[in-house]
Order: structure tokens, then sequence, then C-alpha cells
């Protein structure tokens, strides 16, 4: 049962600056959208259609370009910084254009 | 989830208090559109993403922090330097995640038992322990516990003996405590594995023993 729905460590203990917001535990989700893009990054890399590592390096960025000016007062969430990064690897891997599926 | 509670509050990056409702707005819609598109190409579907939320919001179980205890009862060494720095220790097994929260292990003995709690709201180890029980959240709990520590174990249906200090730890944003159990009388031919599965959560957060093989 536990295998056939386990959390990737790789994605569910990201340290550094991109571990996942969580409260005791459980994971901090303010808004619904918020869920449907952390969910969407990892089932397209589930699919292999783009490894953690890629994802997380884009994160990495995200967060720390939010964090430039202030760090104490970064200029956009945590899951603000996951959807830029989700878009911007949507359109490096070409994930979302029509042409080439 | 609302209300921010120092003791335990993530760090200002996780923070939404600045956003204003048409931001939120715009950026749900943003989500939308990529879930759309995705869809059409049959990347995405909502099941798929449903079972992702619930996994990651659930699946950390209390088989790390098993695995911890049975190291340290198999292995003097590793149970030497888990005493002296859990957090780096834990790490040692490959578990991690805390955001800047240090680990302290307090070791069960025939003399002493220790029990933990989160006076204040519910600080909890969950990269070794999961997500905690409802009843750990629970005001009850969280103020018995330190009054009136034998009772509240006997209702757990642990029973000490009358010379058996009980020690209470309340966690914290800075320190998460994990309890060691005493290893079982009978274990000294079983593997870690085998060690590990005596050990459940209710253990390892003091309220009961680690079970009889």
């Amino acid at each position: 049962m536990r295998d056939e729905r386990r959390a990737r460590p790789d994605i569910a203990e990201m340290r550094g600056v991109t571990p996942l917001p969580r409260k005791s535990g459980e994971m901090v989700f303010h808004d619904d959208w918020e869920r449907r893009a952390f969910a969407m990054a990892v089932s397209l890399a589930e699919q292999g259609l783009f490894e953690w590592s890629e994802f997380q390096e884009r994160l990495i960025e995200s967060v720390a370009a939010a964090e430039r000016v202030d760090p104490q007062n970064p200029s956009r969430g945590y899951y603000e910084s996951w959807l830029v990064s989700l878009e911007r690897i949507l359109e490096d891997k070409r994930l979302l254009s029509s042409s080439d599926s | 989830m609302s209300e921010q509670h120092d003791h335990d509050a993530p760090a200002s990056p996780y923070h939404t208090s600045d956003r204003t409702f048409e931001r939120n707005e715009k950026l749900a819609e943003r989500v939308a559109i990529i879930e759309s598109l995705l869809t059409k190409k049959g990347l995405v579907a909502k099941d798929a993403l449903d079972r992702i939320v619930d996994m990651y919001e659930n699946d950390i179980g209390p088989m790390n922090g098993a695995k911890v205890v049975a190291r340290a009862w198999a292995d003097p060494g590793y149970k030497a330097r888990l005493l002296e720095n859990a957090t780096a220790a834990i790490a040692e097994l490959g578990f991690g995640g805390l955001q800047g929260e240090h680990m302290v292990v307090v070791e069960n003995t025939a003399k002493v038992h220790n029990v933990v709690v989160c006076t204040l709201c519910s600080c909890y180890p969950w990269p070794v322990l999961g997500l905690p029980p409802a009843w750990y959240k629970d005001a009850a709990y969280r103020s018995r516990v330190v009054i009136d520590p034998r009772s509240v174990l006997a209702e757990f249906g642990t029973m000490l003996d009358d010379d058996v200090e009980v020690r209470v730890w309340d966690s914290s944003a800075e320190i998460r405590y994990l309890v060691l159990p005493e290893r079982p009388a009978g274990t000294e031919h079983l593997d870690e594995e085998a060690l590990a599965a005596l050990v459940e959560r209710d253990a390892m957060i003091g309220v009961a023993k680690a079970k009889a093989p």
C-alpha cells in the first residue's frame, strides 16, 4: 500500500532555499491554485518530461530573484516562485507548444 | 492554517499576507491556463493531480523514526552519535528537511521515562514521525501531560513503577524531541528491520513503550 503512493524524497525533502513550506509536517497551501501548480510540476516530473533537478534549479533561481532586494520581505511567495519556475520549464521544454506532439 | 504562530511559523517566503485579492486571482488564472493547456495535450489529469497533492500532504510516516531507533539499538556507536547530535545522526540515514530546527533524542531507561509535547501548538519532528496524531494537537493532551503525566500515560496503557522518573519535554520551533524507547527484552537475535517493526509512533513520542517481539 505505502509503496504504491510514496512521495519522492528528492521532492518531499528538498533542502537549501527550496524546501516545501510545511507547518509541523503538513504542507502549507494558502489557495487551491498553489496545490494545482505544485501537483502539475510533480506530475510532469513523474512522467519523465523533465528531471526534478531541472525544475529545482529554476525554483532556486526564482526564489533567489524574489529575495534579491529584501530577503526578509520577498517580492513574491514560495508558490508564486514555483509558478514562475513551472512556466519557465514548460517553455524551455516546449511542453505547451502544439506543433511538437 | 491561517493563524500564524511564531512558535511554529514558516519563514517569511511562505507568508502571503501582502498578496491582494486581485493578485491572487491573476495567479489562479495563470495556473488554470497552464492546467487547461496541459490537459488538452494529455500531459496532466485531474485525478493524477489530486492523488499527488494527497500523497505529499500525507505520506511521510513514522517508519523513518523507527529506523533511527532500530539503528541506535543495534549499533552503540550510532546511539552515541544520536544522543550527542541527533540532527546529524538522523541525517546519516538520509532523513532531514526540517527548516532550521534541531533534533534532540532523549533516552528511556529502566529509571527514566521521557514524553514529548508541544504545549503551545503542535511542533513535531515530522521528517522522522510523519504527521502528528490528532490527540497530540489537542489542548487536553498539551496541558495535562505537563501537570499529570502519569495519568495521561496510564490512559495510553503505559503503567510506570513509582520509582521511574517521568521527564516531559516541550518541543518548539528551535528544538524537536524524539524519544529513544528502551529496547524490549528478548530481541537480541533480531536484525534492524525486525527491530524497527517493534517501534511505533507512540513509543517515539513517549506515550507508549516499544512492542515486545
